[in-house]
């Protein structure tokens, strides 16, 4: 993978962002202190759509890969219960607890879903991975509505972990924690009058949650449960959210973000060529830091690694030169899908 | 919450503690080769190891309480935290209104977190009573009329305890004071639709309303978008409705080009077309015509987008042309 003809693209610098919060974070960022598997998801997955996951020597690949598995949440010891399995986002709160308050060492979905996403990227064989946990993990958190919350143990519950779900479900080739109807139906449910889809039923249409609920119909198969209006006003809506970049509601500011929210949605619609690249493309390199790397959601605003993925990954969406091919569905590379697929034939045999 | 104080000069690490003697701190293990690693301060580090310890022997008490509200703010986005002092505020049978109170004061340090505003919700929840919920969340609204959690919230304390009464004004302020909040034509939807209903009534009045606004700001999306939203429930219409469809041809006349103008009249001709009920406003060509205005001048940046459009309309106009030279094979024959 070579980046010759892609002047724009401060590349060399992009790969040090992500090497360095791969390595240390400022205590500004202490906020982060229970997602930080998010970030290194963020970061490796930023890395491979560079074409750079080779930047990460196979020391760094094993310690990431070993320090993700001490977050996995095993069944428990003594009742085989596994309601609680999946990855945690950090270990901050890994010590010995009594039976008593085991309920606070619990998976998260974003943590599961990003988690295995790493492991992907960096070519793990998921063997370790205990799949009947994880997917029990993920029964455990279906609401009667068809929604999901993100852990077991107090929280919210909204269309994010529906796609978190989702994501786990396929790429552990298990749908039996995830019931397609009634997560169908949330999903549906949560159209709005203006054809967008919300957090849940009734919020206020949003580019984010239009994507969490596309890819959930893409990856359970439910794509054929919209009617012709509403794809129809899907794509309307999608399209109408390019200003000269993407903003995420009508009305709002553009942010380079929903480069990949509405252009990944836009992708599974089959629809984003509907869109003008050019104008994309200039925004979010707009908000391209050429000396300390990465991208940000505005113009001469900080980077962040959440934006810089994004960034990179909606440019990839529209073909550019040098970066990898993505998968909209998982927002993985298609390199590390193409890895899943193996994997999954391996499993069926 | 400035117990813990801006002032580090005041700050007392809870290892130097007298009071805290008896319980030993808890180190972080993130493994032998950790990533990701974030190089906290030294304050946060003695919070936690302090909080792990607690959780580690469930200790259950008003100290930990405290202790959990300086974690909380070191980090306000530890849904484990959270959770424990829920548990603990159970135990410890605390006065939940005080804690209404901190729950407020969090929100407005960090109005865009999800696990403050979970708190709150858990709390009205327990305490069934919802009465500061709409000005807890119009306050925020104050700070940011699209906050996104503030609108979660605020629906679900109305949907469920039933707080409909005055929100179409509170709707009404805000779209007079922004009418391209959108966030607030939402809102209107959900009042409507939930509380109201759409008698035909209803129907005409939110026409008539969001028809003023239009005037107002032409281009709008908001304002349109609601427009159409509201006519899945006329059962005249896109197409049927004359007070809308005269107001857009008065507005084309009048040279308006608004793009949200443009792409409604393509809209009333699709239904128009559909129902087979064409006239000489709104029919397949008028849509050809107004999608390559679109694509060429008005709205320049979706030109792909209205040109795919208009393949669809032109489609219309050969099977129209088809369907009239067979109506002339007819007639020539009789």
């Amino acid at each position: 993978m070579n980046n010759e003809g892609n002047k724009d693209m401060a590349h060399r610098q992009h790969v040090k962002y992500f090497m360095r919060f791969l390595n240390i974070l400022p205590s500004s960022l202490s906020s982060h202190d229970t997602t930080r598997v998010t970030i290194a998801y963020f970061s490796v997955a930023g890395l491979d759509v560079l074409g750079s996951i080779s930047a990460i020597s196979l020391d760094l690949r094993s310690r990431i890969i070993e320090w993700l598995y001490r977050l996995q949440v095993h069944p428990d010891k003594e009742t085989g219960d596994m309601s609680l399995c999946g990855f945690q986002g950090s270990s901050t709160i890994n010590i010995r607890l009594d039976p008593d308050n085991n309920q606070f060492r619990c998976g998260h979905l974003a943590m599961t879903y990003t988690g295995l996403c790493i492991l992907l990227a960096l070519g793990d064989d998921l063997s370790r991975i205990n799949r009947t946990a994880l997917i029990q993990g993920v029964k455990a958190l279906q609401t009667d509505e068809g929604n999901f919350s993100a852990t077991l143990s107090g929280c919210e519950s909204d269309m994010r972990f529906v796609y978190c779900a989702a994501c786990i479900s396929y790429i552990l080739n298990d749908w039996s924690g995830f019931d397609i109807e009634k997560a169908t139906d949330y999903v549906i449910k949560s159209i709005g009058y203006d054809y967008g889809i919300a957090q849940c039923p009734e919020l206020e249409s949003h580019g984010g949650t239009t994507f969490c609920a596309l890819a959930t119909l893409a990856l359970t198969d439910q794509l054929d449960k919209l009617s012709e209006a509403q794809i129809d006003g899907l794509k309307r809506w999608l399209v109408y959210r390019q200003i000269d970049g993407f903003q995420g509601r009508p009305n709002k500011p553009v942010d380079t973000c929903y480069s990949f929210w509405v252009g990944a949605s836009l992708k599974i619609l089959n629809a984003l060529q509907l869109t003008n690249y050019g104008s994309n493309r200039r925004y979010v390199y707009e908000t391209q830091d050429m000396v300390v790397g990465g991208f940000s959601k505005w113009p001469d605003t900080c980077t962040d690694p959440m934006h810089t993925y994004l960034g990179l990954s909606g440019l990839s969406l529209i073909g550019e030169n040098g970066l990898l091919e993505i998968e909209p569905r998982l927002n993985i590379t298609k390199r590390a899908y193409d890895h899943l697929k193996c994997l999954h034939e391996q499993w069926v045999s | 919450m400035s117990d813990c104080g801006d002032s580090d000069v005041l700050w007392i690490p809870y290892k130097e503690r007298p009071e805290w003697s008896d319980v030993t701190p808890v180190p972080e293990d993130d493994g032998p080769n950790p990533v990701v690693v974030i190089a906290h301060s030294e304050k946060f580090e003695d919070v936690y190891d302090y909080f792990r310890a607690v959780l580690q022997s469930n200790e259950k008490s008003e100290r930990v309480l405290h202790l959990t509200k300086d974690a909380l703010e070191l980090n306000p986005a530890n849904y484990t935290v959270w959770q424990y002092r829920r548990d603990l505020l159970k135990h410890l049978n605390t006065d939940l209104r005080t804690e209404l109170d901190y729950v407020e004061a969090v929100i407005k340090n960090s109005p865009k977190n999800y696990q403050v505003w979970h708190h709150r919700r858990v709390l009205v929840e327990w305490l069934q009573d919802p009465t500061m919920e709409l000005e807890l969340t119009g306050d925020a609204l104050l700070q940011d009329p699209k906050n996104y959690h503030a609108w979660q919230h605020r629906q679900w304390a109305i949907k469920t305890f039933g707080l409909y009464e005055k929100e179409l004004d509170f709707v009404d302020n805000l779209i007079t004071d922004d009418v391209r909040n959108n966030s607030a034509w939402n809102q209107r939807y959900f009042v409507v639709n939930n509380n109201l209903g759409w008698s035909d009534l209803i129907c005409q009045q939110e026409v008539c309303y969001t028809l003023e606004k239009i005037n107002f700001v032409k281009n709008n999306e908001s304002a349109w978008n609601y427009l159409r939203g509201l006519l899945i429930h006329d059962k005249r219409g896109l197409s049927g409705n004359a007070v809308i469809t005269s107001f857009c041809e008065e507005l084309y006349k009048n040279k308006c080009r608004s793009p949200f103008l443009l792409a409604f009249i393509i809209d009333v001709c699709e239904d128009a077309i559909k129902k087979k009920d064409t006239n000489c406003f709104h029919n397949a060509d008028r849509a050809v015509e107004l999608c390559q205005a679109l694509a060429t001048r008005y709205d320049k940046i979706r030109s792909k987008y209205w040109n795919y459009l208009c393949e669809r309309y032109k489609k219309y106009q050969s099977e129209q042309l088809s369907n009239d030279n067979k109506t002339n094979d007819l007639i020539i024959d009789e």
